[in-house]
């Protein structure tokens, strides 16, 4: 057993780490945390569907002045809450950890004296924290889905192939987001807090102006694969179609691929050339 | 490699951190074999393993084991097995489950890392408490799968930092035993401590580290040398101490000289002379009876106790 050997490839050592790490990850506080923060969205279904019930539909007509149907509804919750909030949320605080609670925690000493590449461990987490998230907000958006469409005559069958595609922006946003935070908790002290200040300052605040700093977000790059279509009659939102510069879809995915590889291999020479020194 | 190439050789080897020293410009060769650690807390100690198990990367120098050189050279962990002295694990794990999953990342498939890990929960004598989660093992049985998962892949070179910490005296035995037999099976191992006695009753071979140097390496009988080159502390209970110590100071050798209860305490350049003189005393009985003679120099505690003051 000790003779020369070879260390197991990349991928097969994510994997790895992928099934040792998912576990841990799922059942964390973090995970319990998160996972109430997603029952936010279903707590609103609820109501909204409860309203919708006791008023018989009756009232959805009045929002913003226009006929609003349960999709409509759907996907403005996709967009405002799932996209805009929640995804950046389990993004920045999964993310800047990947290595952070290895160290933290002492574990990490046992998974680098191992013979696996270091990045090996950065990618195996980065997977574990999207199937993890991915877990998290599947229940979620499927609660919501079946709570909100049928709002105001809403059919769910023919809502539901744009469930599909809300569910591939979900974990293209997730997979984006989580790659940018991991860079930024490889590279950056204090990770969390200039996280949270991308996803709720930065982003939202270039996004709202025309020109070229929009793209360096990640939400710019999403929005182009919204399927909803949205109420557009108040001032709020005629001002936002104006400035609203959406780029194609294909260009969109080939943006979010070039941001996932990036980061992450930017993220993954970090580890492999960091000291971790551990408190004693 | 040949068997008695050294397992780790440091060259000038420094790391520090910031402002602070953590090691200071060491050269040594670890010959194979166990070979002990010591040193107080703060020494080096864990900066030396650190470095050793490339976790750390020199600040100036080189280190080297099994003849290459450790930082990012992560197929040199199949050949070595590193047990930390950090209490940490993943807590919902059972010790089979945690073992094998860090076998696997040996590469081994699911079913050889788990007869690997039950092997090595075996040698640990963990096996019966293998199914249960480690959150609720005691200290002692923490220590114990920490070392598992550090000799399951049946290392070439296995490093102990602290194993002993926290064991009770029946498992410190054991575990002492096993440490030999280990190191009999033909294992080396590289254990550190800042307890004397356990080394002691390891190993002959030992590394004495203090504020981040070396300052001495060798086999009990070198250092014993060592010290003889420095003042050494004679214990004499007796009759009539006075009169003993009268007759101590007529000679050059005797440096120092104290009273404590019915007993003097010498402190001789030369050992050899004064334990003659000190005989030939006892035999004429000239100066009463001599009921006890005893160095705190005899016993490798007082030994380290007197380099690291130095």
């Amino acid at each position: 057993m000790s003779a020369r050997r070879t260390t197991p490839s990349l991928t097969r050592s994510a994997a790895r780490i992928l099934d040792l790490s998912l576990g841990q990850m799922l059942w964390s506080r973090r995970s319990v945390f998160l996972g109430l923060l997603l029952g936010f969205p279903v707590l609103l279904a609820i109501a909204l569907r409860t309203i919708d019930i006791l008023y018989r539909s009756g009232m959805w007509r009045q929002v913003n002045g226009v006929k609003m149907g349960g999709a409509a509804i759907f996907g403005m919750m996709i967009w405002l809450l799932y996209i805009r909030f929640i995804v950046p949320v389990l993004g920045v605080f999964y993310g800047t950890s990947l290595i952070a609670d290895e160290v933290d925690d002492k574990t990490i000493t046992y998974l680098f004296t191992r013979p696996i590449p270091r990045s090996a461990v950065l990618l195996g987490k980065y997977l574990a924290y999207l199937v993890c998230t991915i877990l998290l907000v599947l229940p979620s958006v499927m609660i919501v889905f079946f709570l909100i469409v049928p709002i105001a005559g809403g059919s769910i069958a023919a809502a539901f192939p744009s469930l599909l595609v809300d569910f591939g922006m979900l974990a293209a946003g997730l997979a984006a987001y989580g790659a940018v935070f991991a860079l930024v908790g490889t590279r950056i002290k204090r990770p969390l807090i200039v996280g949270l200040v991308f996803a709720f300052g930065w982003e939202p605040a270039v996004l709202l102006f025309p020109g070229y700093l929009k793209r360096l977000t990640v939400a710019y790059y999403l929005q182009a694969l919204v399927t909803h279509e949205m109420p557009q009659d108040s001032a709020v939102s005629l001002l936002m179609q104006v400035f609203r510069e959406v780029p194609s879809v294909s260009v969109s995915l080939a943006a979010l691929a070039v941001i996932i590889a990036g980061t992450l291999w930017s993220a993954s020479r970090a580890v492999e050339h960091k000291e971790y020194v551990l408190e004693q | 490699m040949n068997a008695s190439a050294p397992v780790v050789g440091a060259e000038h080897l420094s790391k520090w951190y910031g402002q602070v020293i953590g090691l200071n410009d060491v050269t040594l060769s670890v010959p194979p074999g166990i070979t002990g650690l010591l040193g107080p807390n703060g020494a080096g100690k864990s900066t030396f393993m650190k470095l050793i198990t490339g976790q750390l990367k020199p600040s100036k120098g080189s280190v080297t084991v099994l003849g290459e050189p450790i930082w990012g050279n992560p197929a040199l962990y199949f050949r070595i097995g590193f047990c930390p002295e950090q209490d940490a694990f993943y807590e919902r794990m059972t010790g089979l489950e945690w073992v094998t999953a860090l076998a696997r990342l040996n590469g081994l498939s699911e079913s050889d890392a788990a007869a690997t890990a039950r092997r090595g929960l075996e040698m640990v004598d963990l096996l019966d408490a293998a199914d249960k989660k480690i959150g609720a093992y005691s200290k002692g049985m923490r220590q114990r799968v920490k070392m598992a998962q550090a000799l399951a892949h049946e290392p070439q070179l296995l490093i102990l930092d602290e194993p002993l910490s926290g064991m009770d005296p029946i498992m410190r035995r054991k575990t002492i035993r096993m440490i030999k037999e280990w190191g009999r099976a033909g294992k080396s191992i590289i254990v550190s401590s800042h307890i004397l006695h356990e080394i002691e009753s390891m190993t002959a071979n030992i590394l004495l580290i203090n504020q981040g140097r070396i300052l001495a390496e060798g086999n009990v009988h070198q250092i014993r040398d060592l010290i003889d080159e420095h003042p050494h502390t004679v214990y004499i209970k007796a009759d009539q101490t006075r009169a003993l110590a009268r007759a101590f100071l007529a000679h050059d050798d005797v440096l120092s000289l104290r009273f404590e209860d019915q007993a003097v305490v010498v402190q001789t350049g030369r050992p050899d002379a004064f334990y003659a003189r000190l005989t030939d005393l006892a035999a004429s009985g000239e100066l009463g009876a001599i009921h006890e003679v005893t160095s705190p120099d005899d016993n490798l505690q007082a030994v380290f106790q007197y380099l690291v003051k130095t």
